[in-house]
């Protein structure tokens, strides 16, 4: 069995920690080899180009030139030759990289500051609709129920106090997380629909053409 | 739409920090294909900074310097020199250091990204935010989680080998389980990582099933498929020890959502009455497991437009494992639903 096909990566690494030198810096030590059909039969030489007829009399010993094909493939992959740069040209790379790393962050930190705003607004909200009154004054914390981890805790003023929150916090009928009303025991629990999950595109737009375009 | 609204919010963010990185400030709130064409790619370039002051002009001398540099007899390092860094870590204590991996000199540098996958827009602009409104959860403001008990117990008694002894293994079972952190918006459940697996005990007969095996996987995840052994020997099913039958690939970054988005858009719709993932799969840790026969496999962009170039026969059904930032598997299936994969029969948590 020829296994050291796998033995010299082609594309992406397979595994990124156990991965040390990049396949770009590998030199690719074995020498361009003609694709060969493996025979077992005793003929020497093929002198004809032409595919070989899989149903002779020894075609159980020939080898399928699918795989031939796969396997010179696996055994030859297109390494590309390492990145060699000049002074110049590595100190210009690099303060690319650099530049590309920054912007990376910067829009990663915006990225978590948008969910950081939204999670504090809604903390806000929930902490609201806690101390919220049924006539709409807010009481103090010391009369409204729901501190702890289960909002169904009742405080000094019972359930007059905080019911939103209480409903708020319900995780029922809630799609996705299998708390359906009724849905132990169904066959669909919960799910999100599927029409969600559809990927974002840019186009076809909301209105398709500037139908009010001059020049 | 959400995802014309995330640059927006990504500049002004920047605007509040420092100067705007990107010239995206002027955010066009209509697109239209007539109007794009008058616009310019770059509302400013870089011919607008403003030229050297005089003294530079006049004090460059590139010929003086370096015979200046000459004379002290310090040339520059070759050009052709760069900077390999040790093979091997030698510890912390090792005056050779080797750089941080995002160093492009490093060994363990990993370029890219080199495409933003439409999963990642969608995701950032929409499912992130989603997730965290829908399973929130309000802790009122001074209250204290208390304290967890021990998730390992001491032997306590009186015996004298209770002393020094390793601590009692989990409750309920060999594995301890991860621990579950409240939901905040650090911790949004996320795609880390796919694994594609295959296994093909006919490779112990004949390689040529390994050798499709692996450049099919290869061919479908981008990424260099790795060879196994079998571990036992398994009379059952005649498996040999130290034979290679299996292949996997780990896919990550750009490419795992890649291969998730072609999973989720291309290849799962074309299945023919696919129920579509038990709703008990995963390993309680987030981590969610399904399969495809081969011909499942075989509707894959990759494999399609050139099917005749593999013999039929050999082409492998596979085990696709996608791993997520969440620690349960409730969280795991939440986030899968929301991309696009459906479940069927009793969840199980």
């Amino acid at each position: 069995m020829n296994l050291s096909t796998f033995s010299r990566p082609a594309l992406r690494p397979a595994n990124c920690s156990a991965f040390r030198v990049p396949s770009a810096l590998r030199q690719n030590a074995t020498p361009f080899q003609k694709p060969r059909i493996h025979r077992a039969g005793a003929r020497a030489a093929d002198f004809s180009s032409t595919a070989q007829m899989m149903k002779r009399k020894d075609a159980r010993n020939v080898v399928d030139p699918r795989i031939t094909n796969i396997r010179y493939h696996l055994s030859h992959p297109l390494t590309p030759r390492p990145l060699r740069f000049s002074r110049t040209r590595a100190l210009r790379h690099w303060t690319i990289h650099r530049a590309w790393l920054l912007f990376l962050r910067k829009r990663r930190r915006a990225q978590e500051l948008d969910l950081e705003r939204q999670y504090m607004s809604m903390r806000s909200a929930c902490e609201a609709l806690r101390l919220l009154d049924e006539s709409g004054n807010t009481v103090s914390p010391a009369e409204a129920g729901g501190f702890g981890p289960d909002p169904g805790t009742l405080g000094m003023r019972g359930k007059e106090v905080g019911r939103l929150y209480r409903q708020t916090m319900s995780k029922k009928g809630l799609v996705g997380l299998g708390l359906e009303v009724g849905g132990g025991g169904k066959s669909w629990a919960g799910g999100v629909p599927i029409e969600y999950a559809r990927l974002q595109t840019d186009f076809p737009s909301r209105e398709g053409w500037n139908h009010g375009w001059t020049r | 739409m959400a995802l014309r609204e995330l640059p927006l919010r990504a500049a002004s963010a920047f605007c509040r920090h420092s100067r705007p990185v990107l010239n995206a400030a002027a955010p066009s709130t209509s697109r239209c294909a007539s109007t794009e064409a008058l616009q310019d790619v770059q509302s400013s370039s870089s011919f607008e900074v403003p030229p050297p002051s005089e003294e530079l002009v006049k004090g460059y001398d590139p010929i003086a310097r370096s015979k200046r540099r000459r004379l002290g007899k310090k040339p520059l390092p070759q050009s052709r020199y760069q900077f390999r860094p040790p093979k091997y870590y030698r510890g912390p204590l090792h005056p050779h250091q080797p750089p941080p991996s995002s160093d492009p000199s490093s060994r363990e540098y990993i370029p890219g990204p080199f495409s933003l996958p439409r999963l990642e827009q969608t995701y950032e602009s929409t499912i992130a935010s989603d997730l965290l409104t829908l399973t929130y959860h309000h802790l009122p403001p001074g209250y204290k989680t208390p304290e967890k008990l021990q998730r390992l117990r001491e032997w306590t008694g009186d015996s004298p080998y209770f002393k020094n002894r390793p601590l009692r293994p989990p409750r309920g079972g060999s594995s301890l389980r991860l621990l579950d952190q409240k939901r905040d918006f650090r911790n949004i459940p996320e795609i880390t990582k796919v694994t594609v697996h295959t296994m093909v005990p006919q490779a112990m007969e004949n390689s040529a099933n390994l050798h499709v095996a692996g450049m099919i996987v290869q061919a479908i995840t981008n990424v260099r498929a790795v060879a196994h052994q079998a571990r036992h020997n398994v009379v059952g099913w005649g498996l040999r020890k130290d034979k290679y039958v299996a292949v996997t690939a780990d896919v990550e970054r750009e490419d795992a959502l890649h291969f998730v988005a072609k999973l989720v858009d291309v290849v799962l719709p074309k299945i023919k009455e696919w129920k579509g993932v038990s709703g008990s799969s995963g390993d309680s840790s987030g981590n969610i497991t399904f399969g495809l026969t081969p011909d499942q496999l075989a509707l894959f962009p990759e494999i399609e437009v050139n099917y005749d170039s593999y013999p039929p026969k050999m082409i492998p059904g596979c085990h696709i494992t996608i791993h997520t930032s969440a620690t349960n598997d409730r969280d795991a299936r939440f986030l899968l639903q929301s991309v696009g994969i459906p479940f069927y029969g009793r969840l199980v948590d």
